[in-house]
């Protein structure tokens, strides 16, 4: 079981925000739902390894050479706010 | 003259005969989109001005000589793949107003094939969910009855292909997205294997099992669109660099011999007894046509939905860590500084469904429960993959139903969070081992659709795809189609 105090660590790690009024829920929600995990303790696992690709394959990289797949203004057009070629946020140092 | 139901194949013999244009049958596809989609909302985009012009542009080519199948004929993708200059959300209030600058190679792949995109498909938000109601834009209705869901999260490609907007959807499936809804709408929808085809330009969810697919009238139809969809691609480090073989070429083939393995676990107590009986029929019918029906089984079925559920949203957490409001997507009013900023455009951008998985992977992943629940569900992936590696080595495919029930009703209340990840029992087996795996449909139960799913070797779709054929050719549950009428007036 995980208390409301855990889920609002867990919230704040991931950059978001639950009301006083929600957190009762989210908390229910999450247990039920790591309830579901407890299955997982019953298989035998020492000595297996992790499969972190379902393939086995390594990563294949490409050579270390500078293309321009998408260019500068087209990816500005998204930004919430910009200036120049800059990306604005809300002031960091004083 | 072509009616909204005609296959690719059937279009390609029209359009190639001079039967009827691309124009033609574009306007046709907007026209009834036009008409149908205020009761099914499984459009969530439309790009009239730039399909027409493709239309003429294939036209155009067909006349000077260009020959391929594909070409001029429409189709929609899901919105989950970068649409250069048309709108692409993932049915998201976080990508509202994202209008990506480049295509996602699947999109470019189908377009370099001649195919023509007229617009974009209503999907559960970033293709969190099985029922296609966690969409910002509002749930998806099954065409088969609109009180129904149409599964999810490609429930929008599986309902306008079910519905006659267009012969072809585009699909990811990371748990069985392609073919749960595909099932339950009463298509044909193929999830190749993982790194088949390149997932550059499609948005990411869970990035060691995300696949992207075909969903079609038939395997016919999927196997001519894989031939354009697959290949390698320099810009997915995971895209393997494997040859594509000719799929269309190798549907003929007899199945006489072939070894069907019947999971054991795939008929449990989880599955709806009419899909049963159904999806037993369907088998009969693979018998019939000389296949060899083998008993086997897979004992960790039951631990895939914990494996999916812990390891899905744990990837889902560090993907989705890049929607902050700073470079794109939502951002929220006025914020105070930059903590803020992070904090509000998040939490009012991302829905419910999104968030309560982005917590599960941020706690599944954290320092204290590492061990407990992410190391541990990547060692039980291995066993899952390890059990179907193995029965595949007895058998050539593993055939059983791609989801334990028939379209459930929409806002279904009784159902828990974990009732709904339960619709996933059968068809996470195949993302979290890599194979491919289709679902074909095989009947229907009390009015409403039933997929048979066939589940293959790594890089095996073209045996798949003629298995899935050689149904069809036996079978006409794949050319029933819903009754609109009451829609189209």
């Amino acid at each position: 079981m995980t208390d409301a105090a855990t889920v609002r660590d867990v919230a704040a790690l991931a950059r978001l925000a639950i009301s006083d009024q929600d957190m009762e829920n989210t908390t229910a929600e999450f247990n039920q739902t790591l309830a579901l995990f407890d299955a997982l303790s019953s298989a035998e696992t020492t000595n297996v390894a992790p499969m972190i690709n379902p393939l086995d394959s390594a990563q294949r990289l490409r050579i270390d050479r500078i293309e321009t797949l998408v260019d500068r203004a087209g990816l500005m057009q998204n930004a919430p706010a910009s200036e120049e070629d800059y990306f604005l946020v809300p002031r960091v140092l004083d | 003259m072509t009616g909204p139901f005609e296959t690719i194949c059937s279009l390609a013999k029209e359009l190639d005969a001079g039967r009827i244009s691309s124009r033609e049958l574009v306007e046709d596809a907007i026209a009834r989109t036009e008409t149908l989609n205020p009761d099914l909302n499984a459009v969530i985009a439309m790009n009239k001005p730039g399909a027409l012009a493709a239309a003429d542009q294939a036209d155009k080519a067909r006349a000077d000589g260009a020959n391929s199948p594909l070409l001029g004929v429409p189709l929609l993708h899901k919105d989950i793949f970068c649409t250069r200059g048309v709108r692409t959300s993932c049915a998201s209030k976080m990508l509202t107003d994202f209008v990506p600058p480049y295509d996602a190679t699947v999109v470019k792949k189908l377009h370099d094939a001649g195919m023509v995109s007229f617009g974009k498909c209503n999907m559960d938000e970033f293709a969190m969910g099985s029922s296609n109601e966690t969409s910002f834009f509002g749930a998806v209705k099954n065409p088969w009855d609109l009180n129904r869901v149409p599964g999810g999260s490609s429930g929008g490609s599986a309902a306008a292909v079910a519905a006659g907007l267009a012969p072809l959807a585009t699909g990811t499936d990371t748990g069985g997205s392609i073919r749960q809804p595909a099932a339950l709408c009463g298509i044909t929808g193929l999830k190749p294997t993982y790194g088949r085809v390149s997932r550059y330009g499609m948005i990411a969810f869970a990035s060691s099992m995300d696949q992207a697919g075909p969903m079609a009238r038939t395997a016919e139809d999927c196997a001519l669109v894989l031939n354009a969809m697959a290949g390698h691609d320099p810009l997915d480090s995971t895209c393997a660099d494997i040859s594509v073989p000719d799929y269309s070429a190798g549907l003929e083939q007899s199945i006489e011999g072939l070894r069907v393995g019947i999971p054991k676990e795939f008929f449990s107590s989880h599955l709806n007894d009419g899909v049963a009986a159904t999806v037993s029929a369907a088998i009969k019918e693979l018998e019939a046509a000389g296949a060899v029906i083998v008993d086997v089984s897979l004992p960790s079925t039951d631990l895939g939905v914990s494996t999916y559920y812990v390891i899905a949203p744990a990837e889902a957490s560090a993907n989705l860590s890049r929607y902050d409001g700073v470079r794109y997507g939502y951002r929220c009013d006025s914020p105070s500084d930059l903590q803020d900023l992070y904090l509000r455009s998040r939490t009012e951008g991302f829905g419910e469904e999104v968030k309560r998985r982005i917590l599960i992977g941020t706690f599944t992943l954290s320092a204290a429960s590492y061990d407990q629940y992410f190391m541990k569900a990547q060692q039980v992936r291995r066993l899952i993959a390890e059990e179907y590696q193995s029965v595949l080595k007895d058998v050539d495919v593993i055939v059983g139903p791609s989801a334990p029930n028939t379209a459930f009703v929409l806002n279904d209340g009784s159902k828990s969070i974990t009732d709904m990840y339960m619709e996933d029992l059968f068809t996470i087996g195949a993302n979290l081992a890599g194979l491919p795996a289709i679902s074909v449909p095989a009947g229907l139960v009390d009015g409403l659709p039933v997929g048979m799913q066939l589940i293959g070797s790594r890089f095996g779709e073209a045996q798949l795809l003629n298995i899935a054929h050689q149904f069809q050719i036996r079978t006409d549950w794949h050319s029933l189609t819903p009754d609109l009428e009451d829609l189209t007036g």
